[in-house]
């Protein structure tokens, strides 16, 4: 098990492989179809200052944040998945949702130094690692706003680093 | 005679206990899949999912922040004798259940244009989730047993309602199923499923035996067909979360109602999910 305090480093990036289980301690970005796209805009507009989150070294959690918890969805839809190069070279470090990528994407994550990790829908333990959560931006989102959280020990398996991926066969429809 | 509020708080109750609590049988196949997987990251994703129904229990707390969309399904006795309002006293039941548990406020704003374009947002309550069509079936003498269930979006997106050309071969009917479930299973992400599947004369009657067969059935309680079902999909070996390893199935629920004369039968095919199916069940009377 390999922990990982954000902001996270480069050179801890490098050090990561397919396969190792990983725990991530410290801020966590959670957003997916209807905010990353907005951000990958601001980014676009040099003007991600404007909303006051910092994304080097970052991770973003591809999930909504609801009362009934938070939890992966497909990273694989299209405004999720066209959103990981804009943010990887951004300073993301690692994305973090579900199912495979395609290997266009698993090339453009290679080229800025960022990762893929997998985790599964664990609401409840989700719930367990949380120590405080806020919204960071795009309130009128509702559940699906742009949420900061505080985690201990959040969970996760690397799946894509490197040009190399976890995921056997290329994906489906 | 049953009243109102026996109705409207036993239907709570249930649907709070199937969010967020594993049933025995669930908690045993997770436990035999842990000792008999032998891909560690398979094995951790089966860990985790165990460590999270633990803690969903102990905190009733839901087990997926995708809570799902109600179903109920009700056995209805011949001399039962239930107040004038029982569907309304259900329907309360499973509204006061999604404030409590709480279930995910994800019902869509608007008018029928509007609602499917998404365009007006959501409800903030996840109260106004309102209950899939209930099913009633006859039941035991008095009695009124009330089954709910909540059905996940991963595995909407990849169940399949279809026809089969049958060959007179019960084996070409579940081959295709098979086949189906294969398919979607690697994409699902949210594997190990329980694929539920329903045949039938008509598409309505094959998706009501199909949530027929996950309200029935348990997994330590399969048959020969339902056996070999899991296996086949289990060589697959997309494994959990698509990881690989030996568990991509932890069991499957089939039921098959009356047929009609035809070369054709309505197969439904829901693939289900790792926590699923998530149901309660209570008796009253
Ligand atoms: S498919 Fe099942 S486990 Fe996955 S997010 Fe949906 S309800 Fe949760």
């Amino acid at each position: 098990m390999i922990t990982l305090q954000t902001p996270i480093d480069q050179r801890e990036i490098e050090e990561l492989k397919v396969g190792d289980q990983i725990e991530i301690e410290g801020t966590i970005y959670c957003g997916r179809d209807a905010v990353l796209p907005k951000l990958v805009r601001l980014i676009e507009n040099h003007d991600l200052d404007s909303i006051g989150v910092n994304l080097e070294g970052a991770v973003i959690f591809h999930t909504a944040v609801s009362p009934a918890g938070i939890g992966p969805t497909s990273s694989n839809k299209v405004e999720i998945e066209g959103s990981i190069p804009a943010l990887s070279k951004a300073g993301v470090k690692i994305h973090v949702g579900k199912g495979a990528l395609s290997p266009k994407t698993v090339e453009e994550l290679k080229r800025y130094h960022s990762v893929f990790a997998i985790t599964p829908p664990v609401s409840a333990l989700f719930s367990d690692k949380i120590v405080s959560q806020r919204i960071a931006a795009f309130r009128e989102e509702g559940m699906e706003a742009l949420y900061q959280i505080e985690v201990k020990g959040f969970p996760a398996i690397i799946a894509i680093a490197h040009g190399e991926t976890i995921f056997a066969s290329p994906r489906g429809g | 005679m049953l009243c109102r509020k026996e109705i409207e708080d036993a239907v709570e109750t249930c649907l709070v206990k199937a969010g967020t609590t594993f049933r025995p049988d669930q908690l045993r196949a997770y436990r035999n899949a842990i000792s008999a997987e032998k891909n560690e990251n398979a094995k951790w994703v089966l860990e985790r999912i165990l460590e999270n129904a633990k803690l969903a229990g102990k905190n009733t707390s839901p087990l997926c922040d995708d809570t799902g969309i109600p179903h109920v399904f009700i056995n209805m006795g011949s001399s039962l004798s239930l107040p004038h309002d029982w569907l309304s006293a259900i329907n309360d039941g499973i509204i006061r259940g999604l404030r409590i548990m709480p279930g995910r406020p994800m019902a869509v704003r608007g008018n029928p244009i509007e609602r499917v374009e998404q365009s007006r947002g959501l409800y903030a309550d996840p109260g106004k989730l309102s209950l899939a069509p209930v099913i009633v079936k006859p039941g035991k003498g008095g009695k009124l047993k009330i089954t709910v269930l909540l059905l996940g979006g991963g595995p909407e997106i990849r169940a399949k309602t279809y026809r089969v050309f049958h060959q007179r071969s019960i084996d070409v009917v579940l081959g295709e199923a098979v086949r189906w479930a294969s398919s979607e299973a690697k994409n699902l992400g949210c594997t190990p499923c329980v694929p539920a599947i329903g045949i039938g004369r008509t598409h309505v009657e094959a998706s009501a035996l199909m949530l027929e067969a996950m309200k029935e059935g348990s997994l330590s309680r399969q048959n020969r067909w339902e056996k070999k079902v899991t296996e086949l999909i289990n060589a697959t070996k997309v494994g959990p979360l698509g990881l690989g390893g030996d568990t991509t199935a932890l069991g499957t629920f089939m039921k098959i109602g009356p047929l009609r004369a035809s070369g054709i039968r309505v197969v439904s095919m829901r693939p289900g999910c790792c926590f699923e199916p998530r149901k309660a069940a209570v008796v009253l009377g």
